[in-house]
This record gives structure tokens, C-alpha cells and sequence, in this order.
């Protein structure tokens, strides 16, 4: 902890962290020092001036080292002559601060003035106005007239597209950096700068795309000015008009917490519509940022293509049918196909979605599979042992933590991670960035591991024995918890450990704090238990588990494949049914005909299949009835993100008619089924029943999920000017489950994993995901198609002038029952012997992991 | 390219530094020697040189008042007329040598590409005014019949004219 002291600000005492900001120690207290260009999220850089306050030390006496006191007995302080930037001090002890005389007041005077001299003025069509900190300042410190000659203000151009997202209006930006600094040091794309000097400074950016970068959208925040805007949201809206309504990002499993601003619109026939989304403050999840998927990504919600009737396909024809159809003929064929039914979960349904279709499933059987897609990943058996512990904040890890990134390109999977990840390796934690293949990570890592692929768990468990050998291992905690030591124990005795692995080992051993972050890259579900079992292994044997900052963090395809796991959903269910073809299918938000090549006929093999989605997808082609459901942003639900902190959404926008939220949907099946209840009313109330059945759910109503306390930085409300816009959260923080790790009674099970690496014989692919591809939820959102490539394939320079192919080349991919169409790259990023394969860029499934592959030239 | 063509040169700049992207600025003035003026081509490569942004090399060039982001003249001649120089007649010298050169009052670029003259800040000469630099070289106590006579021996040498001044 660091150590607290006593400052005086404007003649009284405050206690605050020594070493801290002094516009933040400020703040902490609610004395507001204005500020521009200071942002508690950027290191100081003291540009601006208009945090000028006066500033002193308390005299001591040097004889009797006591402070010195005046004829009233008031200790005496030293003023500095010239008032000082607030911003580029440090609190410490004794010293003395005004904020409040006419000093201070006639400096914030004058930089208001000086900024004024050439800004444009055009708050009435600037989309900050209403929420610009240089508006707010002006209106409480500055000048109400200026008194330069409007004519001779500095004009320069007011629509420079920063790339496809972002918008600069030159004349606005009043020089703060902000934008700059968040690029360079929190993000670490150095793809903005300033150009010129003096007057003539200039935002510029000339990396390919301009822009070049997954967040964009966060400097808009913190932007003080109308300079920097959002193409989305340009001339959409005026704040003061939008409603704010909680909301947590359905594309991947950080679980940012979201703010959708909304209003009712003519463009949506005057309905309540999202007009933007922006963060909302978590500390614990995404403090206040989000990636441009996020904040872009929210157009699905009304799209033209969404479906809005439910349907019944009569001789190769969608007929439409009613709600009421739609149940009855669902729960009839259930009743008939009894256990010879399936059911399959996307990764995007709601934890209430999930649970009345697991209602209904064991209402069909008690045993009936329940299978999630994608079906890439396992393990939830290791997540409830030692996931990572409550209270976990990425942002406190620092030069006593170690991170593992194992199997993962986290940039592309979970943006926010990465970003929390590269932030503490910039504060000295010890990153190990292991996968078959470089990744953005691997620039910031203390060691960037290479495996080949098909190795991973091998490489994972080699850690484990190096733990062992260099007596790392927490004795007590392995006595007082561990189960199966001494089998574990022994299998890890006379292993062959490669140098690298050890390197890499070496890195993260002796650190306080161990994150290990588990993804599916390159690994088949087998694997990937065994992989995250290794995982489990290296934490519960170095006694990194139970407790906050500690654990695992599985990087689930999806945003609530956590939810889903919990509610008794799995990945083999899934293999299982693929094998077992049953008759009769519910699908609810997932499309595996698009993504596996088996599903198609698989599906078209069944004698039933009813899809509950948003979408004509390919998997709809094949189905009988569809069922068009609500999308995150028009109904209320709750996600589990990655970190299993179940988190609330709220109805954000009017929805489509005619769609219903899914819950509801399998509810009103249930109801029509013998034996089935009615359907409850409001989402709450499934969660009150998740709450009496699932274990680890029992905390998670409603009230406790919406419970907010103080954050900081402070964001929102008032303080714009501040932290920016993202909004302070009114919607609540979520609640962690906690993991067996966390429970005394339980012991944490160890065991030999098995390494055996598959044989690869010729061409093995590696599926790969991409943040911006064009998987349904995300492909309406037009606004970002510039980002999403066109189908290609990766492959090493080696394989590629043995098949004769070159750079550019148009080639077919074939393996087992796949063909797909790509665009070859060849380079040294795919590793020799494989191919690496996007997810969901092409309208084709992809082969599966590791499978063995053909590549063609396509002639002509 | 200057990777091909001052492979040696660009070697003994890297070894100066620790690290690639501080050898930024020498490359920079390498390929303004190079190509005369820094395009945005050009600073793209060098960017893949120094494995920078090229956002962050267009910032220096832009910052830096020695480096041209437009095309100059075979010489380039910066007069400085900032206050002392102004105070020993910079002003008049300027304009003169505009004048001489048939450029108008802000300067420019001789239609034949001989010759960018510009107004610049102080050069750290001043006791030496009125001054000129001409392509980084420094031309001290000028007065309007020393720079003409210099202006036309720069013309000879690039092979125009024949060194008087006319
Ligand atoms: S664009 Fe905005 S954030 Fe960037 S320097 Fe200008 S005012 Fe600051
Ligand atoms: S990081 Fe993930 S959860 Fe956060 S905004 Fe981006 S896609 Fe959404
Ligand atoms: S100088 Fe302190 S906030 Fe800008
Ligand atoms: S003022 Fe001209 S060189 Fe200094």
C-alpha cells in the first residue's frame, strides 16, 4: 500500500496517496482543478496550462525540525512566486496548494482566452457541444468576449477523414495531445502525431489504413474538444437529447461494459434507437475503453435484414406462421423425437436465453445434449477450479505479476485484454506470449514463445516441470489443497524440457501474481482440455490460484460461452450430437453450417430442425421453422464475461416487431410441452430461478448484479473534462462467481496431462479469428467493411514456392469435405507445414484445427 | 532506393544507437540529400527503415524547419530575418535578392528549379547579418552584390550561365 499524507488544498487537510497526481489527489476529494490536456489514464505531460494553481510548502523550522508557525499559531507556507501546473506534480507531504484565489482564477482566465483566440466557435453544430469540456470550462472560468478580430482567426480544414471511423476537424483541436498520447502510450499505435509547430500544429496520421488501430473510437472520448468525432455518430445527435441505458458489448468475451445513447428517431420511425454506444466505466473489466468492434459493431440490431416473422419452410418455401404455430409445432415434433433431439447454443445467447432452453431440453429428457457452438474450446472443469480470483483487475497487475498468453492472439480475440496485458507489461510485469505463430503481443513480451502448433500442451506442462526443478512450487498451498500430487508429480520426472520452454518458465516463476490466459488456437477440443488442465497444474502448483489477480482466464469464442458452460452447455455435448445425427435440432444464435462443413449434412439429414436467430444465415437454409429473436440491444439479459463476472444488459432500443427475446421463445415452448410451466414474465425472474438451481449463480439476482459503488478515475456526469465522456456506470458492476480455489473446503485437482502431439503429415490448418470479420452480428455494421478482408489464407514462404504460389495468388483450399476459395499471402508469419485460415471471412465453413489440407494454384 | 544505393552509410547511422527509430532524423537528412525534398513516398521508406510509423516520420519532418516536405530548388537558399538580421538591413536583402531572382516578395522557386529562397527564423548568426544558408552551408556579411555574385556561381556550377553577374 502506499503510504498516505496530508496535503492542504485551499487551507484545509486531505489525506491522499503520496506520490499521486495532484489533480487527481484533488479530485479524489472533489476539488476540481480544471485540466486539458491531464488525463488520470495518461502520464502528465503539461501542455495546456489550465490546471495553473499556486502552490507552497509548509516552512519547517531547521533547528527544531517542527513546521513553522505564525503570531496566530497558523503554520506558514512558502508560496512559490509563479503559479504552477497542477498536473505535472506529485503529492507529498507538506505541501500547500490554492486553487481558489484571483491568481489562479486570472490564469484560468487567460488559457481560455489564448485557446479561444482561434477556435471556430461552432458549438451549435459540433457534435461535443453540450458535452465539450472546453465549452464547460469557458462557461465557468472563461471569458465571455474576445477580444481578438474574428478575421484574423487561423483556418484550417474541418473534414479530414482519420480513416473510415474517425473525423478531424483541425480548427477545433486545441493542441492537448490526448488523442496522441493514448495511441503511443496506452495502446502503443503510433499512428497519430502532431505535424508542424506553433500555430500550425496539426493532428496527422499516415499509417496504412490511416488509423491504424483498434481503438479509434476511445480518443473521441477523451478528446476535450469537437475535434475529434465519430463517422457513426457525426451530426447524429445532440447529447442533451439521448437517453443512456446500461449495456454490456455481445462480440467477445472481455464483457466491456457499454453505454448506448439513444433517442427516439425518425430514422427508425420514431422509435427509441441506439445513436451510439459508448463505454461505460468498470474498472475491473474495461475501465473506460472500448475496441472499435464494440462501438461500431451495433448496427445488426436494425439491420434491414434482420427477421421479424417467425416461418415454417412447406415445399422448399418460407410460409409465415404465428408465434403460436411456431410453439405448438415445436413442442409437438420434441414430443415425438422425445431423446432424439439436440440442442446447440450460441455463444451470444443470454444466461436467461440459455436456461429456459435448457428448461425445455430436460423437459424433452432429463439427458438430452446440450452443446454449445463453437465447440473449440473446453475446460470449464479447470475455470471452476482456479479461474481467475475475485476481485481480479487486470489494471493492478504490475512489476510483481506475471502473465501468460498461451495459444491466443488476444488483440484479435479480446482487444481489451490485450490492451490490459501490453499496459502491464509497460508497468514490468513478465509477459510470456506462447503460440505457434508471432502475434502483436510478442513486441511487448519479455519472452515471445514459439511452439510448434500441436505442441501447445506440451509446452504448458513443461512449465510445470520447470517449476518443479527449480523448486518453485508453493509447498504449503499444494499440501493444504492439491489433490494428486505425487501421480502429478512423478510424470513430470525425467521430462525433456527444450531450452526455450525453460526460458519462457524461468520468466514467469518467483512473480507474486500469475494470470494464465488460455485460448484455442491451434489446438483441437481434445487438446484443449489437457491444455487447460496444464494450465490449472502450473497455477495451483505455484500457489497462483484463489485469490484476486491470480488464475485463469479462458479467451472463449464468444461473449457468453461462460454463461453458456454454466448453465450446462459443453463443447463435446456438441461432437457428440455431430456423431450421434440426431432427428430432431434446436439451434438458438448459432450458425454451424456456416462454420462446419459436416453441419450442412448433418442438418439437411434431420428430420426437424428449428433455428431461433436474427438472421437468414446458411444455417437457416437448412432449418424448418425459424424463430426471429431479439438482438443484446432490445431486451434485458445478463452475459458472463471471461473473468465470470456475470454482468447485466438493459433494453437499449424498441424492438423489431414481431421478434421476441429468446428466453421467452423456448419459455412458450416449454409451456406447450406436457408438464411444462408458464412462462415467467420478466427476465429477472429466470435469473431468480438460475439463481435457486445454479450453484454458483445464487448471488446473481438482479438487485445485487446492479449494484454500483464509486470508481475512479471520476468520468462522466459533471466531469466531462476529465476522464472524458465514457459514462460512470448507474447499471451495475456484475458480481464474479468464486471458483473452487476460493473455498477452503475444496481441494484443487493436479494431474499428468497428456502431450501427445498429433502426427502433421503435409499441410496442417489453423483456423485463426480476426476481430472484424463478417460473422452474422457484426457484417451489418457497414461502417466497418474497409477493415474486413476478403477470404485469405496464410502460408509460409517455404510451402508456398514448393506449390508455386506467390503472393496474391488465388488458390483453393481443399481438405477432407472442404473447398474454399482465398487469397494467398505468403510470408514468414504462418509457420512451415501449416496453413493459417481465418474464421468466418468467406461464406464456406473452414477446415477444422490441425486438419490436413491441400493448396492450389487457381488457374486463370 | 537508399537501402540499395547507401547501404554503408545507413549501416553507420543505425550503429550510432541503441535502437532503430532513433536513427530517424540522419536518415531523414539522407534522403532529403538524396531526393531533394521529402515526399511522402520517401518517408514511408524510410519509416520501413527505422521500422517506425510513417505517421511518426512525417511528425519530425514537419516539426524540423531543415527537413522540406515540398520540392525545392537544386539550391536552397534561407535567409534569416529575424530581428538582429532585420536591424542590419535583411529585410532590403531579401527582397533584393527576390527581386534578382525574379521571385516575388515571400520568395519561392525559380521556374527553372534553380533556385527556393524563403524568410527564416534566426540561424544563430547574427552577428554576421545579413546571412544566408544554402543547402545547409552558411554565407556570412552577405550584402545584395556578394549574393549575386554567389547566385551566379551557383548557376555555373549547375551549368547554367556563365558565373557573371548580369
Ligand atoms: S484532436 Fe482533440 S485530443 Fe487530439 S490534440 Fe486535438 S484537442 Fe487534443
Ligand atoms: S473488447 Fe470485446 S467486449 Fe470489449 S468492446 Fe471490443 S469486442 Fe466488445
Ligand atoms: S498543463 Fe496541466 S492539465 Fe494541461
Ligand atoms: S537573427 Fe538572423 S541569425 Fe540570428
Amino acid at each position: 500500500m502506499t503510504e498516505t499524507i496530508t496535503i492542504i488544498i485551499d487551507g484545509q487537510d486531505y489525506q491522499v496517496p503520496r506520490g499521486m497526481n495532484l489533480v487527481d489527489a484533488a479530485k479524489m476529494h472533489g476539488v476540481d482543478i480544471p485540466v486539458f490536456c491531464h488525463h488520470p489514464k495518461l502520464e502528465p505531460v503539461g501542455m495546456c496550462r489550465m490546471c495553473l494553481v499556486e502552490l507552497g510548502s509548509l516552512a519547517v523550522n531547521r533547528e527544531t525540525g517542527q513546521p513553522e508557525r505564525d503570531e496566530n499559531g497558523q503554520p506558514v507556507v512558502r508560496w512559490f512566486p509563479k503559479l504552477q501546473t497542477a498536473c505535472t506534480q506529485e503529492a507529498s507531504p507538506g505541501m500547500a496548494v490554492r486553487t481558489d484565489s484571483a491568481a489562479v482564477a486570472q490564469a484560468r482566465y487567460n488559457v481560455l482566452e489564448f485557446l479561444l483566440t482561434s477556435h471556430p466557435l461552432d458549438c451549435p453544430i459540433c457534435d461535443k457541444g453540450g458535452e465539450c469540456p472546453l465549452q464547460e470550462l469557458t462557461m465557468a472560468y472563461g471569458p465571455g468576449q474576445s477580444r481578438f478580430i474574428y478575421d484574423d482567426k487561423m483556418h484550417l480544414a474541418k473534414q479530414i477523414p482519420l480513416g473510415d471511423l474517425i473525423c478531424l476537424d483541425r480548427e477545433r483541436c486545441i493542441q492537448c495531445a490526448r488523442c496522441i498520447r493514448f495511441c503511443d502510450e496506452i495502446v502503443g499505435d503510433e499512428v497519430l502525431a502532431f505535424h508542424e509547430r506553433g500555430r500550425r500544429l496539426q493532428i496527422i496520421t499516415i499509417s496504412d489504413p490511416p488509423f491504424d488501430t483498434k481503438f479509434s473510437g476511445n480518443t473521441t472520448d477523451i478528446c476535450p474538444v469537437g475535434a475529434l468525432t465519430t463517422v457513426d455518430f457525426r451530426f447524429g445527435a445532440r447529447p442533451w437529447e439521448l437517453d443512456e441505458v446500461a449495456s454490456i458489448c455481445p462480440h467477445c468475451p472481455v464483457g466491456c461494459n457499454i453505454s448506448a445513447s439513444t433517442r427516439l428517431d425518425r430514422d427508425f420511425g420514431g422509435r427509441k434507437m441506439i445513436k451510439r454506444i459508448m463505454p461505460r466505466q468498470n474498472e475491473a473489466v474495461n475501465e473506460i475503453w472500448i475496441c472499435d468492434k464494440g462501438r461500431f459493431g451495433h448496427h445488426h440490431s436494425r439491420s434491414e435484414e434482420r427477421l421479424t416473422q417467425p416461418m415454417i419452410r412447406r415445399d422448399e418455401e418460407w410460409v409465415p406462421i404465428t408465434w403460436e404455430t411456431a410453439y405448438r409445432e415445436i413442442a409437438a415434433q420434441l414430443a415425438r423425437h422425445g431423446r432424439e433431439s439436440g440442442f446447440l447454443a450460441g455463444a451470444s445467447l443470454s444466461n436467461e436465453d440459455l436456461w429456459e432452453l435448457r428448461k425445455l431440453a430436460r423437459l424433452t429428457h432429463a439427458d438430452c445434449s446440450l452443446g454449445v457452438w463453437p465447440a473449440t474450446m473446453g475446460g470449464i472443469e479447470q475455470v471452476t477450479q482456479v479461474g481467475v480470483g475475485v476481485g481480479t483487475r487486470l489494471q493492478d497487475l504490475g512489476p510483481d505479476s506475471a502473465i501468460l498468453v498461451i495459444a491466443s492472439d488476444l488483440d484479435e480475440e479480446a482487444p481489451i485484454w490485450w490492451l490490459q496485458v501490453k499496459q502491464a507489461a509497460d508497468r514490468g510485469a513478465k509477459v510470456v506470449a506462447a503460440n505457434g505463430r508471432a502475434t502483436k503481443l510478442d513486441q511487448y513480451a519479455t519472452v515471445a514463445l514459439r511452439y510448434p502448433y500441436g505442441e501447445a500442451v506440451a509446452a504448458l506442462n513443461s512449465f510445470a516441470v520447470i517449476a518443479r526443478r527449480s523448486n518453485a512450487i508453493d509447498e504449503a498451498f499444494v499440501a493444504a489443497r492439491a489433490e494428486g500430487f505425487a501421480e502429478f508429480d512423478a510424470s513430470l520426472k525425467g521430462a525433456r524440457v527444450p531450452k526455450p520452454y525453460a526460458e519462457a518458465a524461468q520468466a514467469l516463476l518467483g512473480a507474486k501474481d500469475l494470470v494464465v490466459f488460455v485460448g484455442g488456437e491451434g489446438v483441437t477440443l481434445a487438446q484443449h482440455g489437457e491444455l487447460m488442465q496444464a494450465a490449472a497444474n502450473l497455477l495451483i502448483l505455484t500457489g497462483h490460484a484463489g485469490r484476486a489477480n491470480n488464475g485463469l482466464i479462458p479467451v472463449w469464442p464468444g461473449a457468453n460461452m461462460q454463461g453458456a458452460l454454466d448453465m450446462g452447455f459443453g463443447p463435446q455435448a456438441t461432437h457428440d450430437l455431430i456423431a450421434q445425427r440426431p432427428a430432431m435440432w434446436i439451434i438458438a444464435e448459432a450458425d454451424p453450417v456456416a462454420e462446419d462443413a459436416r453441419m450442412a449434412e448433418v442438418l439437411v439429414g434431420a428430420e426437424f430442425v428449428a433455428l431461433a436467430t436474427q438472421f437468414m444465415t446458411p444455417t437457416a437454409e437448412k432449418a424448418h421453422v425459424l424463430l426471429p429473436v431479439q438482438s443484446f440491444a432490445e431486451r434485458e439479459g445478463t452475459f458472463t464475461n471471461g473473468l465470470r463476472r456475470v454482468q447485466r444488459f438493459y433494453m437499449a432500443q424498441t424492438p423489431l416487431e414481431g421478434t421476441l427475446p429468446a428466453w421467452k421463445v423456448f419459455a412458450h415452448i416449454s409451456s406447450s410441452m406436457p408438464g411444462g410451466a408458464k412462462p415467467r414474465i420478466a427476465p429477472g425472474l429466470v435469473m431468480r430461478d438460475i439463481t435457486q438451481h445454479v450453484l454458483r449463480y445464487a448471488e446473481m439476482s438482479y438487485p445485487n448484479l446492479a449494484h454500483v459503488e464509486p470508481q475512479f478515475p471520476l468520468v462522466g456526469g459533471e466531469d466531462m473534462y476529465y476522464g472524458g465522456t465514457a459514462y460512470s456506470n448507474h447499471g451495475g458492476l456484475g458480481v464474479q462467481w468464486a471458483t473452487n480455489a476460493e473455498k477452503e473446503k475444496y481441494s484443487l485437482a493436479v494431474r499428468p496431462v497428456d502431450v501427445a502431439r498429433p502426427r502433421l503429415d503435409g499441410l496442417a490448418v489453423v483456423p485463426v479469428r480476426l476481430l472484424y470479420d463478417r460473422e452474422p452480428l457484426f457484417a451489418p455494421s457497414s461502417i466497418m467493411h474497409q477493415r474486413v478482408p476478403a477470404p485469405y489464407v496464410e502460408l509460409n514462404v517455404r510451402d508456398a514456392e514448393a506449390l508455386g504460389i506467390a503472393e496474391g495468388d488465388a488458390v483453393m483450399l481443399t481438405a477432407d469435405d472442404v473447398q474454399m476459395a482465398a487469397e494467398a499471402r505468403v510470408n514468414s508469419h504462418a509457420p512451415a507445414g501449416t496453413v493459417l485460415v481465418p474464421q468466418r471471412l468467406g461464406a464456406t465453413p473452414i477446415p477444422a484445427t490441425l486438419v490436413e489440407c491441400v493448396v492450389q494454384k487457381m488457374e486463370g | 532506393m537508399l537501402a540499395e544505393k547507401h547501404a554503408e552509410r545507413i549501416e553507420k547511422i543505425f550503429a550510432k544507437y541503441p535502437d532503430k527509430r532513433s536513427g530517424v532524423m540522419a536518415l531523414l537528412y539522407l534522403a532529403q540529400e538524396e531526393y531533394g525534398w521529402l515526399s511522402e513516398e520517401v518517408l514511408r521508406e524510410v519509416a520501413e527503415l527505422c521500422d517506425i510509423d510513417p505517421t511518426q516520420v512525417r511528425s519530425i519532418a514537419g516539426f524540423y524547419t531543415m527537413y522540406s516536405e515540398k520540392p525545392k530548388g537544386k539550391f536552397w537558399l534561407q535567409v534569416c530575418t529575424d530581428l538582429p538580421c532585420a536591424l542590419r538591413g535583411a529585410d532590403e536583402f531579401f527582397s533584393g535578392l527576390c527581386a534578382y531572382l525574379g521571385l516575388g516578395e515571400r520568395g519561392g522557386t525559380t521556374e527553372d528549379g534553380l533556385f527556393t529562397v524563403e524568410p527564416v527564423m534566426c540561424l544563430a548568426a547574427c552577428d554576421k547579418a545579413p546571412m544566408l544558408q544554402c543547402n545547409f552551408h552558411y554565407h556570412e556579411n552577405l550584402d545584395l552584390e556578394k549574393v549575386k555574385m554567389l547566385v551566379e556561381q551557383w548557376r555555373a556550377e549547375a551549368g547554367q550561365g556563365d558565373g557573371a553577374v548580369g
